[in-house]
């Protein structure tokens, strides 16, 4: 293992001190490793080309003599293969390990770790001191997370099984376009390949395994997507008044448009997108929160309560 | 040790990593570097052996990379061919740009000059690889907070919390020593000896709303026992609704039966989570339990009496 190791370290190192463009004859002369037929080392070549590519490193292939074009050239540019992100500073390396460090035990944690040693080479020392004291982390989200980054990335659909409001598990194929968590909830966003409209879907409902699809067209992902706009345009579309009893239901409160001081309680209205999330919500915060408006939500809660004290009296 | 996988593809990563970090590290302790890498230090001896016979063509002394590290200190030297630090894969730059959208977020309001330079990097990054920059992570909580538990963890110090219970709908201000965090559920928690229930409580960290450096309280003696309340037994059926049922009652798909029986700490808790489910779930016993959810209920419809 440690023959093939070198080998590909050494091919990499005379690719990337190269100027011009090396022929597979001069390699086989002057990099050590290749040995025995020439089939078999033209077969070598082959896989370690393969496996510097996995790796992600761009060979450029090209003649390096116009006037024999039938043997191709090889090398990597450096500027394909360092790292550049311009000038740095101190502090926004400390930035860039914290984001690092979010990953501690979640999904992308070996990704994220390989990334800070990358960071740390850069030879710019992180300044850490001139950040306030925060420690953001982010927490596992499904088991197949770097399936859909990778997608995402790859511009390659994705498909899952979806639990829907009756636990019947449906079959989804999107293709993605972000990723994100809000309220330590993680979602994925993208078009809805069967329903042709934009779907967003909580990680923690995809039952079972999340498998990406293969496919030679890719696809764009719309300028300054952004997966919570759509949300929110969504959500203001409908409008709520609620009675809250005085420094009761902060969550609810923090959510409202505008408060009306009425002695007892207060009235606040506000903005909700889905009605028996909004009922169950109203629910939860029992005789301290009253919905007043729309009157097929009230008629709605008074009938649940019935229904409740029917069948558990 | 060794975690990192051993494949000679993951090897052969790791050398063409090693050498621009031994670059801007040279004198590293063998141990410490081990440990960056996340192996065990004779796997990185292996690493470095390998390291040693590989340099430019010609592979004479004055090609080969020059590396010491025999006496437990590493340097290398004639290793400029791949000694910048190769560009970040489609993988870590997706880890980079969602870390710094919540570092973003976690970031005091203030502080503009650390958001407009962390944008920048997003800028950056998203210029250079095929990954869409809206990736957006939305921190649950202040970023100062779980820095603050972390560190009065390890001081083994006090903190004055204001914490928004779900279940009493109250927002109190608690003394506490934090013992332990933990994630379960996709939810983040802190036990802690909670001085104002003089005994060891669970909160949710994206619930606090606050927290500050408090002085040590005078030791009290604590009442821990007490802190294992009896469990609630309780019994419920599903009627509709059943994936809004499982995830509020925390229940696995596979083992939805018609009448389960269920535990938990609080009857306020039972009691409102009912009510929430709005006639999806039924309890089935015990009697009174079944009984207070009705009387509140009825007491529910009375207020919409007149309104």
């Amino acid at each position: 293992m440690s023959r093939k190791i070198e080998r590909l370290i050494n091919l990499t190192i005379a690719l990337l001190a190269t100027k011009r463009f090396i022929t597979k004859s001069e390699i086989f002369r002057s990099v050590e490793g290749y040995e025995g037929s020439d089939e078999t080392k033209e077969r070598m070549f082959e896989r370690d080309k393969d496996d510097l590519r996995n790796l992600g490193v761009v060979i450029e292939v090209g003649s390096f003599d116009p006037v024999f074009e039938d043997e191709a050239g090889y090398r990597i540019k450096p500027e394909g293969y360092e790292l550049d992100l311009g000038s740095i500073t101190g502090t926004q390396v400390a930035l860039l390990s914290l984001a690092a460090e979010a990953w501690r035990g979640a999904a992308l944690d070996g990704a994220a770790h390989s990334a800070l040693t990358k960071l740390r080479s850069m030879g710019v020392e992180s300044d850490l001191d001139s950040l306030p004291a925060i420690a953001p982390r982010l927490n596992t989200a499904h088991k197949d997370f770097q399936v859909i980054t990778t997608a995402i990335a790859k511009r390659a659909r994705i498909s899952f099984h979806y639990l829907t409001q009756t636990l019947l598990s449906q079959v989804r194929t999107i293709e993605p376009y972000a990723v994100a968590t809000k309220n330590s909830y993680w979602y994925v966003a993208g078009l809805d390949v069967a329903k042709g409209q934009l779907r967003t879907f909580r990680l923690d409902r995809i039952d079972g395994q999340i498998r990406s699809i293969a496919s030679e067209t890719g696809f764009d992902i719309p300028e300054g997507f952004d997966v919570f706009d759509s949300l929110k345009s969504e959500a203001s579309l409908n409008e709520a008044v609620l009675d809250i009893r005085k420094g009761k239901a902060q969550l609810l409160r923090s959510t409202a448009l505008t408060i009306t001081d009425l002695g007892e309680w207060d009235r606040i209205t506000m903005n909700y997108l889905d009605a028996s999330r909004l009922v169950d919500l109203v629910l939860w915060h029992g005789q301290d929160v009253l919905i007043i408006s729309p009157k097929p939500l009230r008629d709605n809660i008074v009938a649940r309560l019935n229904e409740i004290v029917e069948s558990h009296g | 040790m060794a975690k990192s996988p051993q494949t000679p593809l993951s090897r052969t990563a790791r050398l063409l990593d090693l050498v621009p970090y031994l670059s801007s590290h040279q004198g590293i302790e063998l141990r410490t570097l081990a440990q960056d890498f996340d192996v065990s230090q004779s796997q990185m001896i292996a690493d470095l052996t390998t390291l040693w016979m590989c340099g430019l063509p010609g592979y004479t002394p004055l090609e080969l990379m020059d590396l010491s590290f025999d006496s437990g200190f590493v340097t290398i030297h004639n290793a400029e061919t791949l000694a910048r630090p190769r560009t970040l894969n489609d993988e870590e730059s997706i880890a980079l740009l969602l870390g710094l959208d919540l570092v973003i977020e976690s970031l005091p309001q203030e502080r503009t000059d650390l958001k407009t330079s962390a944008m920048e990097l997003v800028g950056k990054l998203s210029a250079r690889t095929s990954i869409p920059a809206k990736l957006s992570a939305i921190p649950a909580m202040p970023g100062s907070v779980r820095s603050l538990i972390e560190s009065a963890l390890l001081k083994k110090s006090a903190l004055k919390i204001v914490y928004h219970s779900s279940y009493s709908d109250t927002i109190s201000t608690r003394l506490v020593v934090p013992l332990e965090l933990r994630v379960e559920g996709g939810h983040e928690y802190v036990w802690a000896l909670c001085h104002n229930a003089h005994a060891t409580r669970v909160f949710r960290l994206d619930r606090i709303q606050s927290a500050e450096v408090a002085p040590l309280p005078r030791a009290q003696p604590m009442d821990v026992a007490h802190a294992q309340s009896a469990m609630i037994p309780y019994t419920i059926r599903i009627h509709s609704r059943p994936r809004e049922v499982m995830e509020r009652f925390s229940l696995d798909k596979d083992s939805l039966d018609k009448d389960l029986q269920l535990t938990s700490y609080s009857r306020e808790w039972i009691r409102r989570s009912v009510l929430a489910s709005a006639g999806s779930v039924e309890i089935v016993g015990p009697d009174d339990l079944a009984q207070e959810v009705a009387a509140a209920a009825g007491a529910i419809l009375k207020e919409y009496i007149g309104k």
